[in-house]
């Protein structure tokens, strides 16, 4: 009877696969499986065979594109980056009125939709937009050669709006986890106000300062709305933009997946260090926990 | 000494007001274009302001202009979708987070792998391979199709915000329950859950929100048929910027309005997935 029963015990069905059951089949079925797809349907060619004929054709189609997406993510996030440390420094050391009202001001774009982001920088950034006529009014340029930004620059710069704040949210959260003892430490053995920056702060939340810049990375080279509502289908574009035309005009979704796959590869490595730090972080919470 | 001090209060200054402009110009953009009635170039303001488009827009005035839509529907359309998604993601990703904050699970390193892959990836690729599969199933274009991929979108949120709102709770709370005699149930409706009700509505509202600003998903899956406030938008913004503009200041609000309210229960990486 005993026996019998602690046999039983073991095939009681364990409350958590219940629990888990639904988000995970949903999980498996809406993002696995079509994410496994884009590898293999970029495989396929137009008559349903294997063959590297989407790849032959995005390489000659698209190489400029896949530059361009590389140049502009990098260029945005190493600006985001060094603008948005420049600026958590200042908030984690200024105790003045102005940096209290700078610290509520600076998080408002992070609560904007990119959508709006995107009406926004079209209206702001266009030939005639308010950009434009207000540097004319000021006599910065000539109302007659407006500055052209629907290109490289006015994305970056979108991008870069969108990013900073959500960046100095991550890399002040680091910077405030710094005991004030260190850096008064340092002050008083006589370290200058950059050496306490480029040896303390910035090495101390070396990897807030990383998630930061690889959440920023991997969301730019993914990001659909912007580079679509401001360059569209102008030469160069961005790979999200050339996956829209593929589909929409061509329904071609061999060369739509196989530009998934460069877009996946350009965030190889981001990937790989934001899964690796945050499966380690939730281990170690785990153990803090038990 | 006063005069360095002057310095550095000068130079918050002109930072305070570089900051202010930064954010605030392109926003003034926005508004200034949803007001102009009548606005050409090169003038620096529009001859004629007032709030034609947006009585328009909203359905008070009927409007033969080119480009002239009612928002309405596509504002009930949105906000319908919102909440079915709300709803059908916090079924799932409550008891989600819920399991992966208490029990150890095996392969549960493969689970957290499969909802931290939507943030290290782009998901554009998931929406075109979304739409293939959505076409042979006849779920292209339809609102459920939408549906579906919403909650896609707001699950991966959900499940990590319930995770760290179950995480938080300390499970001597739970377990001072159960020995006095309360079962697994009731100790989790009478104590866990009522101590995780402002994270889980937090999360609620996150997925709310997400979904209705989602566009790239429903771009993909739900057009031409599906329109959604930001399909509205986008398909304004070509010919109308005052109708684009007023559209993007209705999806403004409501995200500003809920998120200033929540941000203190977020955390920033969970944030940074907004849009």
């Amino acid at each position: 009877m005993e026996a019998k029963n602690s046999v039983r015990r073991e095939f009681i069905f364990p409350p958590y696969l219940l629990l888990l059951f639904p988000a995970v089949v949903f999980m498996l079925l809406m993002y696995a499986y079509p994410f496994i797809a884009s590898f293999t349907r970029s495989l396929i060619d137009a008559e349903g065979n294997f063959s590297f004929a989407n790849y032959a054709k995005t390489w000659e189609l698209y190489l400029k594109d896949i530059l361009f997406t590389f140049a502009v993510t990098v260029f945005s996030t190493a600006a985001t980056g060094v603008m948005a440390v420049l600026l958590a420094v200042y908030l984690r050391f200024s105790q003045s009125f102005i940096s209290k009202i700078l610290s509520g001001l600076y998080k408002v774009p992070i609560f904007i939709p990119f959508v709006v982001v995107a009406q926004m920088m079209n209206s702001f950034l266009a030939p005639h937009g308010l950009l434009n006529i207000a540097l004319a009014k000021f006599g910065l340029i000539n109302i007659d050669q407006p500055l052209q930004l629907f290109n490289f620059t006015g994305l970056s710069f979108g991008f870069i709006w969108k990013m900073i704040p959500f960046s100095v949210l991550i890399i002040h959260g680091g910077f405030q986890m710094i005991d004030d003892s260190y850096i008064e430490a340092a002050r008083t053995a006589g370290a200058r106000l950059f050496k306490v920056i480029t040896k303390i702060l910035i090495p101390m939340s070396k990897s807030s300062i990383m998630v930061a810049l690889v959440l920023v990375y991997s969301q730019i080279v993914g990001t659909f709305t912007l580079p679509y509502m401001l360059i569209g289908g102008k030469s160069p574009t961005t790979i999200t933009v050339d996956i829209a035309h593929r589909v929409n005009y061509f329904r071609d979704f061999g060369v739509a997946n196989t530009l998934g796959v460069f877009s996946y590869f350009l965030v190889l490595f981001t990937a790989i260090y934001y899964l690796r730090s945050s499966v380690r972080k939730m281990a170690e919470d785990k153990l803090v926990q038990e | 000494m006063f005069s360095k001090k002057m310095l550095i209060v000068s130079l918050e200054i002109i930072l305070l007001v570089v900051v202010f402009l930064l954010i605030i110009w392109p926003m003034m953009s926005l508004f200034i274009w949803s007001i102009a009635e009548t606005w050409y170039w090169p003038n620096t303001l529009p001859q004629k302001i007032g709030f034609e488009y947006w009585k328009q827009a909203l359905g008070l005035q009927k409007s033969l202009a080119i480009g002239a839509v009612s928002i309405v529907p596509a504002f009930f359309l949105s906000l319908m979708i919102a909440m079915i998604v709300v709803v059908i993601s916090m079924l799932i990703a409550i008891p989600a987070g819920y399991a992966l904050a208490k029990y150890r699970i095996p392969f549960g390193g493969f689970i957290l792998f499969l909802f931290l892959m939507p943030n290290a990836f782009p998901q554009q690729p998931v929406f075109v391979n979304l739409l293939h599969i959505f076409t042979k199933l006849g779920l292209a274009g339809t609102v459920q199709g939408v549906i579906l991929v919403h909650i896609l979108v707001g699950l991966v949120f959900g499940v990590w915000i319930t995770n760290a709102t179950f995480k938080s709770i300390p499970p001597h709370m739970e377990e001072a329950a159960r020995s006095v005699g309360a079962g697994k149930l009731r100790a989790f409706f009478r104590i866990t859950l009522p101590l995780a009700a402002p994270g889980l509505l937090a999360s609620a509202v996150f997925v709310f929100i997400t979904s209705l600003d989602e566009f790239t998903g429903t771009f993909f899956v739900g057009l031409p048929f599906v329109n959604t406030l930001p399909m509205t938008l986008y398909s304004s913004s070509g010919y109308n910027m005052q109708f684009a503009s007023v559209i993007a200041i209705i999806l403004l609000i409501p995200s500003i309005l809920f998120m200033a309210l929540i941000q203190g229960v977020l955390k920033a990486e969970y944030v940074g997935g907004m849009g």
